[in-house]
């Protein structure tokens, strides 16, 4: 049997292409991230394809973590809110509660599945939303989302 | 065996929804003897949405809340744990946080917008929904689906099969930091959604299955290379998972973890793995009842996380290999592609599909040509219901092998 | 002059006892009589003698007089009282009851004998009154006769000891005075150390404690904790070195100490109620002392010159312990009691969260006393746990195997002690000094004394950590400090000869100041806008239900050590929970209840109920003993 630390030694999974992002990304004001993002992912009512597409993004093809892309396991540590699916009326004041808690400055992003739950959230009412996404992007997308932030805020 | 799925009420009276050999039907329902003979009744009667809400009091006892907001579980659901220390004593799960009336947002569409609807109220089972809904609605409608779609339906039921238990093994790895293992399922995982998109247009095979109509059925390329990579994947998983279970540590945490007893599992009502794992058969091999050649029943003796992973690995070879087999063979159902029948303006029907996770069973009751009434019942909701039992006197560094290994899902259980 | 402090004193407490109804007055005469025994206790530094002697019987005298030993002693014991005496004038308005006051004079009183005694005769009278006035402090609460009789039982107990020790001692040698100690025999030593180690709650007889503290007034407990076993350390710093070839009995000494220490840090792990914790780290830190009591008298005894050192060290040691146990546990008790009684329950969970819901001083007392035992430097317990280990590191210099094995046993105990010890005094001040206060409002009380008491008890502690030199200077042992290291003499206390260990709290405290200082002023310097937000728990505040219990935050220990907490779990249905056991307090538990079958038929004739019965008999027993002794000899 061979050793866990060799095994697939010689196999490369991650991919070496570019990635294009789906919708642009807005500047968040008085950032300063560029050589790493940490995101923390919140789900408020998704339909859970958007949560296995972060799961996927997880996966050795993509390797975010080559680009200083970390997901973070608490939003105290978090530079982007990743807002996953459109909220459910019981997760809007968890939702306030989570932005709260992210240190300034930040940025949100939207990943919105439409699925039409009861009583979502106005856009308007939350801060630093730095982009939107109707459906559910491809990790390849979410990760030039991702890169792009990087690239637009790393200023 | 018989499985009772679920209990609705119709113009006063009370029906249960039960799989007898694994064909559905409804039944009427007994007061005295619904309660003994299946044990799960009430439970479902109810369906209350905070399941186990009772408190445990005690000296030095606590509840400790695990969710809404947490990136362990990163879906919106919460465990509060009762304990004294470091022994969960009790688990209350609260669903209130992730429902969406979905039964009620699908109530007045269009049958094909009901649909494309089920394919939302959990997108990793999105096939066994609208497989079960459909169904259920060409039974309203008086339409027997044709050969093509019936058999498309099956493969594309493996498929979400395939990736779904890769999910749960690449959840299990990480949760035991198995970090090359689960980087190597990862991947594996991320192919076969590929896969998906490359059969279906869809990685989550979205937006295929119509009453008695599949849309973009492949091409001979596709499933030609479809076969080549699924052949890949059996390669792979099979090398992998022998070499996991080489590891005493990986199966050291599984070993023991949230065991559930046969008489436990049974009054739970599960079906398919987290029932199989405790080694009881049940007789749910086809998608829809139907399928080409019956699937081995894969079954496991102990009823803890280490069996139900096995159980899953199994299950997820052959369903490989079916799919290896039948699509070799999917360009002749062209020609059982036929025209529907006639269809009723209304009626009611009864649909049930296997998702990876236990039967998903819908009625519905349609009026001009609109949904009127509309019930779902969806394996998670008891599959919560055996996290809660199995986290009994566990301790809480075995939540996520408990909660990962029934591969149930807050998405699905509230709908 | 001295004998003139000595007797004013004693005219002082009596006339406190006498006037015990008249609260306030009571507490300033003691107050002025501890002031006056502190004088005392300071001339004794420069005084040695007899100073009033009377004979009874040919062979037999009273006689009192003063040396270093007592001096300082009676300096530890004078501080606590004079803080004593003042928390009680807030302190009493809640237990206005006579026998309060009363027994708080007349027990100082006692003690004051005891310290200053040259014969046992005179002692074990100074022994006998500090007992009974204990007991009659006890009775302020007005109930709970059964565990107030039991510590009277055990007093009595060490009592008969000590009787039996001296009658030994007078039989062999002819004299009960203390300057022909060393002439006293195998059976005196025996005898009057187990006499001191009860008073000291040394394991097994540790029995008494459980239950009577959760009741008793807070002045009594830390009596009962600090003052009353200082005596006990008293009188075997007395005794044990000063008799030759006592290496075997010493062996016994350091091991019941060591198992002390362990025992009393282990329970107090597991206890919940808010005195239980303390009492039993008075068991551990009587435990240590008595260990560093054993290797001193070891050290002496051999009169080996390369153990002089060593020798000096071991009592040094022993001073240091149990200064910083009586400074401490009294701060800790008159802490607890402000909280207790401003929060009016009785167990940890319940008092929570001092700091925000009673007050900052008695929630900092908490915190530093609690610090101290927990040996955090540059505090004075912290001195004092490293004197301790260092004695039982250089064990290899004592000759014979015997000795170093029993040592290394000791060396593992005492560790083990501190470490648990730690961990129960975090949950004291995690819980009920610094923790959430759920909303609890306390009632208002008059608190200045006490806060006066408290601050000046926090302030010791920490002057004594920093100003470790002067305190060792103070206990008479200059040879001890030296400058090493870019120390300056006399900053650092070097515990071997040749260089074995050496520490400095005083430049602890300086270098952690320094420290300190600079990050702040970079804070300060940098300063950027600050937002308050609630703790993160899952996007959803915590409920009341949802908060971390200090019982859970043992558990984890009494799970692992199940075997010797004989932890079970008790399950009815939706009510669950844990208990755990002191399997040392089984035979005493048994013992008890077979008394009182015994004694039922003898309690219907003499012990009525009335406590004036009850001293009457043992009155009357101790003359009747005295009587068969005369007539013996």
């Amino acid at each position: 049997m061979k050793w866990w630390p060799l095994y697939g030694l010689k196999k490369k999974w991650t991919e070496r292409r570019t990635y294009e992002s789906p919708v642009a990304v807005g500047r968040i004001p008085g950032s300063r991230f560029r050589r790493s993002l940490f995101v923390y992912v919140i789900d408020v009512g998704s339909s859970n394809a958007l949560n296995f597409e972060i799961d996927a993004l997880e996966a050795p093809q993509y390797n975010i973590h080559r680009f200083g892309i970390y997901m973070t396991d608490s939003p105290r540590h978090a530079d982007v809110l990743l807002i996953l699916g459109r909220p459910v009326k019981a997760m809007i004041s968890p939702l306030r509660e989570t932005i709260d808690q992210i240190p300034r400055p930040f940025g949100i992003i939207i990943l919105d599945d439409c699925t039409d739950n009861p009583v979502g959230l106005n856009d308007t009412e939350l801060l630093n939303v730095i982009a939107e996404v109707k459906g559910v992007p491809d990790p390849s997308q979410l990760l030039g989302m991702l890169l792009e932030c990087l690239r637009v805020n790393g200023k | 065996m018989n499985i009772l799925i679920g209990v609705l009420q119709k113009e006063e009276n009370e029906y249960l929804v039960v799989l007898k050999e694994g064909k559905a039907c409804l039944v009427a329902s007994e007061s005295e003897t619904t309660g003994k003979e299946y044990l799960n009744y009430q439970i479902l009667k109810e369906h209350n949405l905070l399941i186990k809400g009772e408190p445990v009091s005690g000296y030095g006892v606590f509840r400790f809340r695990y969710g809404p907001v947490t990136s362990g579980l990163r879906e919106a659901g919460s465990f509060s744990l009762y304990t004294y220390g470091e022994k969960i004593l009790h688990t209350t799960i609260d669903l209130n946080w992730k429902h969406r009336q979905m039964e009620q947002s699908m109530t007045g569409q269009k049958p094909d917008d009901a649909v494309k609807l089920s394919e939302k109220v959990c997108s990793n089972f999105a096939v066994s929904h609208s497989v079960a809904c459909s169904l259920a609605l060409e039974n309203a409608l008086g339409i027997r689906a044709n050969t093509l779609v019936r058999n498309w339906r099956t493969l594309l039921m493996e498929a979400e099969r395939v990736y779904n238990h890769l999910h749960v093994i690449y959840k299990l790895a990480s949760a035991a930091a198995q970090k090359v293992l689960a980087s190597h399922l990862g991947a594996l995982f991320e192919e076969s959604l590929r896969i998906n998109k490359a059969l279906s247009g869809s990685r989550y095979l979205m937006g295929i299955n119509q009453i008695n109509h599949i849309n973009n059925l492949p091409a001979l390329d596709t499933i030609r290379k479809t076969i080549k990579d699924y052949q890949g994947i059996i390669f792979q998983f099979e090398k992998l998972y022998k070499h996991s279970l080489s590891n005493p540590n990986f199966l050291d945490r599984l070993h023991h973890a949230g065991m559930l007893s046969r008489e436990q599992a049974s009054s739970l009502g599960l079906s398919r793995p987290s029932l199989r794992a405790c080694g009881l058969e049940d007789n749910l091999n086809g998608a829809t009842g139907e399928h080409l050649i019956a699937l081995p029943v894969v079954t496991q003796q102990e009823g803890d996380a280490l069996a139900r992973m096995e159980t899953r690995a199994e299950e997820l070879v052959n369903s490989c290999q079916y799919l290896i087999d039948h699509l070799k063979v999917s360009d002749i159902w062209e020609g059982y592609n036929v025209a529907d029948m006639a269809v009723k303006p209304e009626g009611e029907g009864l649909g049930i599909s296997h998702s990876p996770s236990g039967a998903v069973g819908y009625y519905v009751v349609i009026k001009n040509n609109r949904v009127s009434y509309l019930r779902m019942f969806t394996p998670s909701y008891p599959g919560m219901h055996a996290v809660s039992e199995a986290l009994k006197d566990q301790v809480f560094t075995d939540f996520p092998f408990v909660y990962d290994s029934f591969g149930v899902h807050f998405t699905d259980a509230a709908c | 002059m001295i004998q003139a402090e000595f007797w004013l004193a004693v005219i002082l407490f009596l006339l406190g006892a006498f006037l015990a109804s008249y609260r306030k007055v009571t507490y300033i005469l003691a107050f002025s009589a501890s002031l006056l025994v502190l004088l005392m206790g300071v001339a004794g530094f420069t005084f040695s003698g007899i100073f009033w002697k009377y004979t009874l019987l040919p062979g037999i005298s009273l006689s009192l007089g003063i040396d270093r030993l007592s001096g300082v002693f009676l300096v530890m014991a004078a501080v606590v009282w004079i803080a004593l005496a003042l928390y009680s004038l807030d302190y009493s308005r809640l237990y206005p009851h006579k026998s309060l006051a009363a027994g708080f004079n007349v027990g100082l009183l006692g003690m004051l004998w005891i310290l200053t005694a040259r014969d046992g005769l005179t002692l074990m009278i100074g022994w006998e009154v500090m007992t009974v006035a204990a007991f009659v402090m006890m009775l302020a609460s007005g109930k709970y006769f059964q565990q107030s009789f039991r510590f009277l039982a055990f007093g009595e107990f060490s009592f008969i000891f000590l009787l039996v020790g001296f009658a030994a001692m007078y039989i062999s040698s002819g004299s009960i005075a203390f300057e022909n100690i060393q002439t006293g025999g195998m059976l005196f030593m025996v005898f009057v150390s187990l006499g001191f180690i009860i008073k000291m709650d040394i394991v097994p007889f540790h029995g008494w404690m459980s239950g009577i503290y959760g009741e008793i007034p807070d002045t009594a407990a830390a009596i009962l904790s600090a003052p009353v076993t200082l005596m006990g350390v008293y009188g075997l710093e007395r005794i044990i070195p000063a008799i030759p070839n006592n290496e075997a009995w010493s062996l016994v000494l350091i091991v019941l100490g060591a198992v002390s220490a362990f025992w009393g840090g282990l329970q107090a792990v597991a206890a919940n109620k808010v005195r239980l914790l303390p009492a039993y780290s008075t068991i551990e830190n009587n435990g240590m002392i008595l260990t560093a009591i054993g290797f001193y008298a070891i050290a002496k005894g051999s009169r080996d010159p390369g153990l002089h050192y060593l020798s000096l060290f071991a009592q040094a040691a022993s001073l240091v312990l149990a200064l910083s146990h009586t400074l401490a546990k009294t701060l800790l008790f008159m802490s607890l009691g402000h909280a207790k009684e401003a929060y009016n329950v009785h167990t940890i969970d319940e008092a929570r969260g001092v700091w925000s819901g009673v007050g900052k001083t008695p929630a900092l007392g908490i915190v530093i006393a609690a610090l101290s035992f927990s040996a955090f430097p540059p505090l004075i317990g912290f001195t004092g746990e490293w004197m301790i280990l260092e004695t039982i590191f250089q064990s290899y210099k004592f000759p014979g195997a015997a000795t170093a094995f029993f040592a290394a046993i000791s060396g593992v105990l005492t560790a083990m002690a501190i470490g648990l010890i730690s961990f129960a005094m975090i949950k004291l001040i995690g819980y009920t000094a610094l923790g959430y206060d759920h909303g609890r409002k306390s009632q208002p009380m008059a608190k200045t004394w006490m806060r006066i008491t408290e601050t000046s008890l926090q302030l010791l502690i920490v002057i004594c950590g920093i100003g470790l030199p002067a305190v060792i200077l103070f206990f008479g042992y200059p040879e001890l400090l030296f400058g090493l290291l870019g120390v300056p003499k006399p900053f650092a206390l070097v515990s071997g000869d040749p260089l074995f260990g050496i520490i400095s709290p005083t430049f602890i405290a300086i270098i952690m100041f320094i420290l300190l200082i600079i990050p702040i002023l970079v804070f300060m310097a940098n300063r950027k806008s600050i937002r308050k937000v609630n703790s993160w728990n899952g996007g959803v505040p915590l409920d009341e239900q949802e908060f971390f219990t200090a019982q859970a935050y043992s558990q984890i220990l009494e799970h692992i050590l199940r075997k010797v907490y004989r932890t079970r779990e008790i399950s009815l249905g939706m009510h669950r929970r844990i208990e755990v056991e002191d399997i040392l307090l089984r035979p005493i538990k048994s013992f008890t209840r077979l008394v009182q079958k015994l004694g039922e038929g003898e309690a219907l004739v003499i012990m009525n109920g009335k406590i004036s019965a009850y001293v009457t008999y043992i009155l009357i027993l101790f003359v009747l003993a005295f009587i068969i002794g005369v007539i013996v000899i």
